[in-house]
Parts: C-alpha cells; sequence; structure tokens
C-alpha cells in the first residue's frame, strides 16, 4: 500500500550553530505494509522523525517521499491534513467534548460518506478494537484502555495508507500494554497499513516490528529486523540500549582471539579493519553467559545475587578484572561469595572498537 | 480491513508552500491589533512631540514646569499611593480572614469583594456625595443640624474622601490575588516551619508571608494603576474639592479649542507611571510561580480566633455596608425620593424612573448603545484574543512573542488616554469616525483586548495541541480543526473571557466621555452628564437602571457560558497533564 522513503532528513530547534540537531542527516527506508519501529531514548529526535512524516515539522533540510511523491522538503511542506496519514498519540488525544460515535465518524464526515456506508464502516472498525456498544460514551466514562481503543478506531476507520503511532501503549499499566501489544500487531497484519511506530521500550519493538530504526542522538544507529539488532547491534550505542550487555574492554591477542581482564578469551569473528594489538570492547549478554563450579574458563567471585522469578541474576567478579551481570535459570543456584567459572557463548557476542577515552 | 474502500486519501495535492485560509484570518488579526493599539499609540507619541513650528520637546517641557499639570501629576501619585495602602490593609486582612481563620460568614466576604468589584465606581461616587456633600450629604446635615454634632461631619470633597470612594473598588484586586496565594501555599510548608518549632507567628512571617507576597504586592500595583486610572470618581469628587488629578487635567485639555500636543504629553507621562507599575506587577507576580509548585493537596490549617473572631466579622461587615449597602440603598432611597433631603420619605415617587425611562430622550438611546458596543466589543476581543493566543502558542510565527506584548500593552494606558490617541489617530485619517459608535467600539475593543487574549491564552495552554493534530491528519482543514476541536474545548475559557469584557465596557466612562456624541451616547456618559446637570434624583434612577442593565447581562451570559462542556472538563484536564 505504500512505502517511505526518508533521506537526508535534518532537524534542528535552536539556532546556534553549535547547537545539536534534533534530527541529523536520517536516511530510512520503509517498505510498503511494514511494522516499523523508531527506536531510543526520550530526546533522541524519534518523535520528531514521526512528526516530520507526519507533516506537523518542517525539516531543516532533506526529503521524505511516500510512494515515491515527494511530501516533505525544506520550504515544501504537504500539510497534514492533506496526506491521508492516521496517528496515534501518546495520551490519545481523544476529543472530549464528542462521544466515541463522533470522534471515531470524524474522518468519515470530512470524506463525505454516505451515511448508510458510514455507520456500517463505523461498526466495523468498532468491532475491530472491541468498543462495540460503547458509541454514545463521553471519553471520560472510559478506561484509558477504552480510549486508546477509540484513538485507534478514529484513525483505522478512514483506512489511512500509513498509521503513525507516537508512544501509544505508554500511559497504559503493565498488563494492559501486554494485550495492547498483541492486538496493534494483529492489527497490522489485518489491515496491511503500515505501521511507523515510535517508542522508547525496546521489548515493546523487539516484540512488534518488522524492522526496528535505532535512533541516537538524533542519527540513525542501525536498521534492521528485530533478531539484527539485538543479536548483532551495529555498534555499542545499539548494544547498550537493546536491553542488558556486559560491555567488557579487550584486547586483540591474534586473529580472531580477544584476551580481556581476568584471564577471559573469546574466539570471536571480528569486524573489518581490526587488527592484531587493537583495543576493543566486546559486548556480552547476561544469557550469553554460563555459570558452573570446576569447569574450564575464567574464574570468577558471586558478589551479588537478585533473584528475579523466571530468572536468577548473578553478579560475577573476575579475578582480576571486570565484574559480569550474568542471567541464568532459578533452578542453578550459587550463594554470594562462591568461585565460580564463567564460559561464554562466543558466537552471541559482538566486538566493536574502543570508543575514544 | 473492508473490501470496500473508502477511497484514496483526499485532496491529494503537489507539495507547495501557498497562502491558506488559515494565513488570511492569522494576518487579519495582526493587522487589527495593529490599527487597534500600535498606530494610535504611535500617533499619541507623534503628538505630543508636534510642536509650533516641527518636532520640539517643548510640551514635555511644558508638562513638568506648569504647576497645572505637575499639581495633577502629584495629586495623582498621592492619590494613588494612599489607595494603595488601604487596598493593601483590607484586602490583606480580608484575604487573611478567609485563608487562614475561622471568622463566621466567609461568604459575606467573597459577596462584599465580588460586587465591589463590579459596581461602576462613579456610581459609589455619586452615591457618596448625596451622603457626604457639605452642605446637603444627607448625613452631614443629620449629624450637623439634628444631632448638633458639627465635627462630625465629613466633606467627600476633599482626598479623603476620593481615596475613601476609590478603595472600595481597588481592594479587591489585593483579596483576589492574596486569598488565591494564601489557599495555593501547601500546608505542609507551614507544617514543615512548625515541627521544626516555629511558633505560629514565626511561621506566619517566615514561611507565608514570603511566600505571598509577591502575590500581595502584585494586587497592591493593580489596585494603584486601577485608582489613577478612573475618571469618573475623579471628576465627581475630586473637581468640586478642587483636586485636579491626570485624567481630570487631559479632559479639560480638550475644552475649545483643544491642546492635542499638551495632552498627548500629559498622557504619555501618565502612560510611563501606569507601565512602569505594571512592569514591576508582572515581575512580581512571576516570582509566585512557585508557591504553586508544591501546592497539590493545599489544605491550610485555620487559626482559632476565639472571640477575637466576631471582632474581624465586625470588620467584615462594616465593609459590606460601606461598599456595598451605603452606596446602593442611597441611590434606591434618592431614586424613588421627590426632593432628597432628611425627610426624603415622606414623599415617595416613580416619576424619576417615569421621567428617565420615557421622557428623558437620552436614555433609551444610551441603553441600546451600551448593550450593543458591549456586546460587540467583548465578541471581537474575544475572537481577536482567541486568534492571537493561537498564533503565540501554536505556530513558530516569528515575532509571535512581540504580538503578545502589543496585545499586553493596552493594560498600560488608562481609558482616557486610550480616548486621546484614537482621536487623533483618526482626526488624522480620511475615515469620519470621530463622534460615531464605531470610534467607541475601536476604544473599548483595543483597551479591553488584554482580558481577551488572557482568556483564550489560558484555556488554549490547557488544550493539548495533539487534539488539534488528530484533527488534522484525519484531514480536517484549519477551519474545520477550530470550528469542531479548539474553540468547543475553550469555550468556557473564552466566555468567561467575554464577560470579563462586557462587564467594564458597559460601565466605561474614561475612555468614553472624550469620545461620545450625542447619537453615541453611552449609559455611563448619559449618568454622568444628567449628574454633571444637575439633576439629582432622576440620576439616581438612572444609576439603578444601569446596574439592573449590568446585573441582568451577568446573569444572562453566566447561563448561556455555563454549557455542557464544564462537566466535563475533567477528561480536558486529563489531556493536559
Amino acid at each position: 500500500m505504500a512505502s517511505i522513503s526518508i533521506k537526508g532528513l535534518t532537524k534542528s530547534f535552536n539556532a546556534g550553530d553549535d547547537a545539536p540537531a534534533a534530527v541529523s542527516q536520517l536516511d530510512l527506508d520503509i517498505k510498503d505494509n511494514q511494522f516499523v519501529t523508531l527506536l531510543g531514548p526520550s530526546g533522541c529526535g524519534k518523535t520528531t522523525t514521526l512528526r516530520m512524516i507526519a507533516g506537523y515539522i518542517v525539516p531543516d533540510a532533506g526529503t521524505i517521499h511516500v510512494n515515491g511523491r515527494l511530501i516533505s522538503a525544506p520550504g515544501n511542506v504537504v500539510p497534514p491534513d492533506q496526506r491521508g496519514m492516521g496517528m496515534v498519540f501518546q495520551n490519545y488525544a481523544v476529543w472530549p467534548h464528542k462521544t466515541v460515535y463522533q470522534n471515531v465518524v470524524f474522518g468519515l464526515k470530512l470524506r463525505k460518506i454516505p451515511a448508510a456506508q458510514l455507520k456500517a464502516k463505523m461498526e466495523e472498525t468498532l468491532a475491530l478494537v472491541n468498543l462495540t456498544g460503547l458509541e454514545q460514551r463521553y471519553p471520560n466514562e472510559l478506561s484509558g484502555g477504552q480510549q486508546q481503543r477509540v484513538a485507534l478506531a478514529r484513525s483505522l476507520v478512514v483506512e489511512p495508507e500509513i498509521l503513525l503511532l507516537d508512544e501509544p501503549l505508554s500511559n497504559l499499566d503493565a498488563k494492559l500494554r501486554e494485550n495492547m501489544r498483541v492486538e496493534l500487531k494483529r492489527l497490522q497484519r489485518r489491515t496491511g497499513i503500515t505501521f511507523v511506530y515510535v517508542t522508547h521500550d525496546q521489548a515493546e519493538a523487539l516484540a512488534l516490528s518488522d524492522h526496528i530504526a535505532v535512533i541516537h542522538g538524533g542519527r540513525l544507529q542501525q536498521y534492521g529486523t528485530p533478531q539484527d539488532v539485538y543479536a548483532r547491534p551495529a555498534n555499542r550505542v545499539v548494544a547498550d540500549f537493546m536491553g542488558l550487555v556486559n560491555l567488557v574492554p579487550a584486547k586483540v591477542a591474534g586473529p580472531g582471539t580477544l584476551e580481556a581482564a581476568g584471564g577471559l578469551k573469546l574466539q570471536v569473528a571480528l569486524p573489518d579493519g581490526i587488527k592484531t594489538g587493537d583495543s576493543v570492547e566486546v559486548s556480552i549478554r547476561p544469557e550469553n553467559i554460563q555459570l558452573s563450579v570446576g569447569g574450564t574458563g575464567a574464574r570468577a567471585t558471586i558478589s551479588e545475587r537478585t533473584f528475579l522469578g523466571n530468572i536468577t541474576e548473578y553478579y560475577a567478579s573476575l579475578d582480576p578484572g571486570p565484574t559480569l551481570r550474568v542471567q541464568t535459570h532459578p533452578a542453578q543456584v550459587f550463594a554470594v561469595g562462591d568461585k565460580v567459572t564463567v564460559e561464554i557463548d562466543a558466537t552471541q557476542c559482538s566486538v566493536f572498537r574502543s570508543s575514544a577515552l | 480491513m473492508s473490501v470496500q474502500a473508502i477511497g484514496p486519501p483526499i485532496r491529494v495535492r503537489g507539495p507547495r508552500t501557498r497562502l491558506r485560509f488559515e494565513h488570511f484570518v492569522m494576518g487579519g488579526a495582526i493587522l487589527c491589533l495593529i490599527v487597534l493599539v500600535v498606530l494610535p499609540l504611535l500617533t499619541l507619541l507623534l503628538g505630543s512631540v508636534r510642536g509650533e513650528q516641527g518636532m520640539s520637546l517643548e510640551n514635555f517641557t511644558e508638562v513638568l514646569s506648569n504647576r497645572l499639570y505637575v499639581n495633577a501629576l502629584k495629586n495623582s501619585l498621592i492619590l494613588g499611593a494612599w489607595t494603595g495602602l488601604f487596598s493593601l490593609i483590607i484586602g490583606v486582612s480580608l484575604a487573611w480572614a478567609v485563608s487562614r481563620t475561622d471568622v463566621p460568614g466567609k461568604g459575606l466576604i467573597q459577596v462584599t469583594a465580588s460586587l465591589s468589584y463590579l459596581s461602576p465606581p462613579f456610581l459609589t461616587a455619586i452615591a457618596f456625595v448625596y451622603l457626604f456633600s457639605p452642605n446637603a450629604g444627607l448625613i452631614n446635615v443629620l449629624v450637623r443640624d439634628v444631632l448638633g454634632l458639627p465635627f462630625l461631619t465629613f466633606n467627600v470633597f476633599s482626598m479623603a474622601g476620593l481615596v475613601l470612594v476609590t478603595v472600595l473598588h481597588t481592594f479587591p484586586f489585593v483579596y483576589l490575588l492574596a486569598s488565591s496565594a494564601l489557599l495555593s501555599v501547601d500546608a505542609s510548608y507551614e507544617e514543615a516551619a512548625q515541627i521544626l518549632g516555629a511558633s505560629k507567628l514565626r511561621t506566619a512571617l517566615s514561611v507565608t508571608a514570603p511566600l505571598v507576597a509577591p502575590a500581595i504586592l502584585s494586587g497592591t500595583l493593580l489596585a494603584f494603576v486601577n485608582a489613577i486610572s478612573l475618571f469618573g470618581s475623579q471628576a465627581i469628587i475630586g473637581l468640586p474639592g478642587r483636586i485636579v488629578t491626570l485624567p481630570t487635567r487631559i479632559y479639560a485639555l480638550f475644552d475649545y479649542p483643544p491642546e492635542y500636543g499638551l495632552a498627548s504629553a500629559l498622557s504619555l507621562l501618565f502612560v510611563v507611571i501606569t507601565v512602569v507599575a505594571l512592569y514591576l506587577q508582572r515581575a512580581f507576580l512571576a516570582r509566585r510561580s512557585y508557591v504553586t509548585l508544591g501546592g497539590k493537596g493545599a489544605r491550610p490549617q485555620l487559626m482559632s480566633l476565639g472571640p477575637a473572631r466576631w471582632l474581624v466579622f465586625g470588620f467584615v461587615v462594616l465593609t459590606f455596608v460601606v461598599a456595598i449597602v451605603l452606596p446602593y440603598s442611597t441611590l434606591i432611597a434618592v431614586s424613588f425620593s421627590k426632593s432628597w433631603g432628611l425627610d426624603f420619605w415622606k414623599g415617595l415617587t416613580l416619576q424619576n424612573y417615569k421621567f428617565i425611562l420615557f421622557e428623558y430622550n437620552v436614555t433609551q438611546r444610551a441603553i441600546l448603545n451600551s448593550l450593543g458596543l458591549a456586546t460587540v466589543a467583548a465578541t471581537i476581543a474575544v475572537l481577536l484574543g482567541a486568534i492571537i493566543g493561537w498564533i503565540d502558542l501554536r505556530t513558530r510565527l516569528p515575532g509571535r512573542k512581540l504580538l503578545d506584548y502589543f496585545a499586553l500593552i493596552p493594560l498600560g494606558l488608562p481609558g482616557i488616554v486610550v480616548a486621546v490617541a484614537l482621536i487623533q489617530f483618526w482626526l488624522a485619517m480620511p475615515l469620519a469616525l470621530y463622534g460615531t459608535l464605531a470610534i467607541l467600539l475601536l476604544a473599548y475593543v483595543g483597551r479591553y483586548i488584554p482580558l481577551g487574549v488572557r482568556a483564550a491564552n489560558s484555556s488554549l495552554r490547557q488544550i493539548d495541541p495533539a487534539l488539534e493534530e488528530s484533527a488534522q491528519i484525519l484531514g480536517a482543514s484549519w477551519l474545520t480543526t477550530m470550528r469542531e476541536v479548539t474553540l468547543p474545548l475553550i469555550r468556557p475559557g473564552l466566555f468567561a473571557g467575554w464577560l470579563l469584557v462586557f462587564v467594564p465596557v458597559i460601565q466605561e466612562l474614561s475612555a468614553s466621555i472624550l469620545l461620545f456624541s450625542s447619537s453615541s451616547i453611552t449609559l455611563a456618559v448619559a449618568v454622568y452628564n444628567l449628574y454633571e446637570t444637575g439633576y439629582i434624583e432622576p440620576v439616581a434612577a438612572l444609576a439603578i437602571v444601569n446596574m439592573i442593565i449590568i446585573g441582568a447581562a451577568i446573569f444572562v451570559a453566566n447561563k448561556l457560558g455555563g454549557g455542557r462542556i464544564a462537566s466535563r472538563s475533567g477528561a480536558t484536564q486529563g489531556l493536559a497533564s
């Protein structure tokens, strides 16, 4: 239905020359019928990017094309009301002075849909988001989750080719958030609408997306499938942002061999351009570390234990060297002070050039 | 989703920047502001430096050296200072009683403050003349001739009389700001001081007072500015007592032949005083912001006054009697009298009302003019305010802050100054507006546009921009978004703003007195003129008619403005977070 092509997108809010740009030189190709997430910490520029796609913000430089048609360039912007997109806002933005019915029907009326078709459309959409029967309610008579569904229905009923979602689940409680996550994903499949979804929650991004665009400091850090982004982060910023990670300084001892403090040795695939003797950082996910008693490998001492229900998390201090966070099956029990051996699944590790100190 | 397609996105056009409807609306609003405020002010500036031969400062030298003008300046400052001081004392006492003590009759305090604020000050002045004019004032006659206590008489035609009459109108400024500040101080601040061992007095002095001081000072400065700007009471009380102030001096400069240059220079001097005072006021108020920071569940502690609370209550009753009961019962009594005097009750009559309503041909015209002008002026001021507020808050238009400042300027313009500026500007224009209803309308809208802007601004701030953006992304044009989303949501705020403009406009005298003609006469001017001509009893009848109209208008506007939305404002607030 709709593809989005973003090239060199740049936006800066402060006029100062050395003020950091909110979004800088962003390139992104979003294919038709995809669920794409813009992921990053708050202030990273993801919402600015979304609002430029919607047309609320005029870019300083760069272009946005939808289906090959130019819709945004500096001084040359199709206003939001002529883009035919849908948008769901973080705080729902359901109009408090209109009933559920009036909220949802708004876009259809603007499109002058005949009454009979309008009613059918309306009922179909309300059923899609499980709101049937609440037509005459006012928003303040609805729960947060229901208001969120009204916002969704209002956007979906006009069948946009692109639906923009700005942290739509962040105001819901944990349980509801999980339910809505499943529903959103199902909706995207059923409608074939291109979803562009902004969130700072990496778990949400991993669960929902076909592709994730990790944005940090206004720049695109990596664009790939959730598996890619999680298992093969492009740089340490991405590695650090995508869940828990141990970043361990190491030296390249030979081709494909790393040595870290505490006698840790790893056989890994090195990225291009890294030679023997270079200083690097290796990112190791807590779940890729095995602890055992009396195994072969680096020695460590358990310094902290936290029981989290489905897993147990240990802090294992290499001797001498860094402390690693390790997640194990709760059945595997060590006590603080236990001497253990650390084994690392090197195929799941990533190596980055050391950031300048 | 469905097989039956809704159709492609609407109105797809190639990207190009073009003028849209909203640009014209915004441009129009900016133009209005320029014509209403900026150009007349520039004319005033120009007029003040135009001498006999070209540009000169001779007007200013004259104004600053001639005793006529220096005295007026001095009197205005004295009046403002005394009024400010007494407003401070009365306002803070009442505010403290309401928010911090167990004094009975708190409702009475609220009523007194609101009614005093709403009462046209020139009517209060007239009522006090009926009671305290040196020879014929009813109370003076009673005290001197009946009781034989001549030393107890009070001459209202004096600075003391002028201050008394003015304070009755200005103390609510201090009261309102002080009481809202006191109520917003979180009790925990005071409790924190007490748990550390501070006495009640110590707590009040070292915690509460500094927190509310900015609001109190700000209210006092507002009282000061309003006090010196009132033409009516200063003409009615001041002139017979030979106390000439800035507004009355400027008014006198328009006796034939009008001295435009001097009037402009004196007006500018006047503006400097009010602007400095308002600047200080805003600076003080800005410091207040931290008060509300912690004030979530404010439950201020009430001090038990014991028997002393009846003393405080007595003060409240006294204020109520002097500010409300005395003037209005006097006006009512006079309006039904054949002849005002100690024996007035012996000859009660409806003749005054009959004369005013049916025989005096000015009244009906004045009522229609005033109602029409107030309605139209309030509507325009609020709509302009909404557009200007919207530009300020929702666009990135360069210079929008400047626009906001321009819209606030009239706050510092006394009514008579607005009139002086408008007369000169429109006399220089090819359009013959002088003496028409139109120039009065311009004066009212220009003078009260800040109230419209502020009402719109504070309502717009509570509306999440996402509510408008979500209409836009669904394909709604600017006009549709305004009509369907923005305006319905800010309607209660706009209605409040509308009333806030309507009430002062319908009793406006300071600017109208220079701008009216026999066909465009307004109610307040009619009352003043009738008083000046010496019709004692009919004036009172007209004053009562005036009050009834104001009361009815407020009642109707309140009924209309309540609306259904207020009941759902909870949802709006949730969004604003």
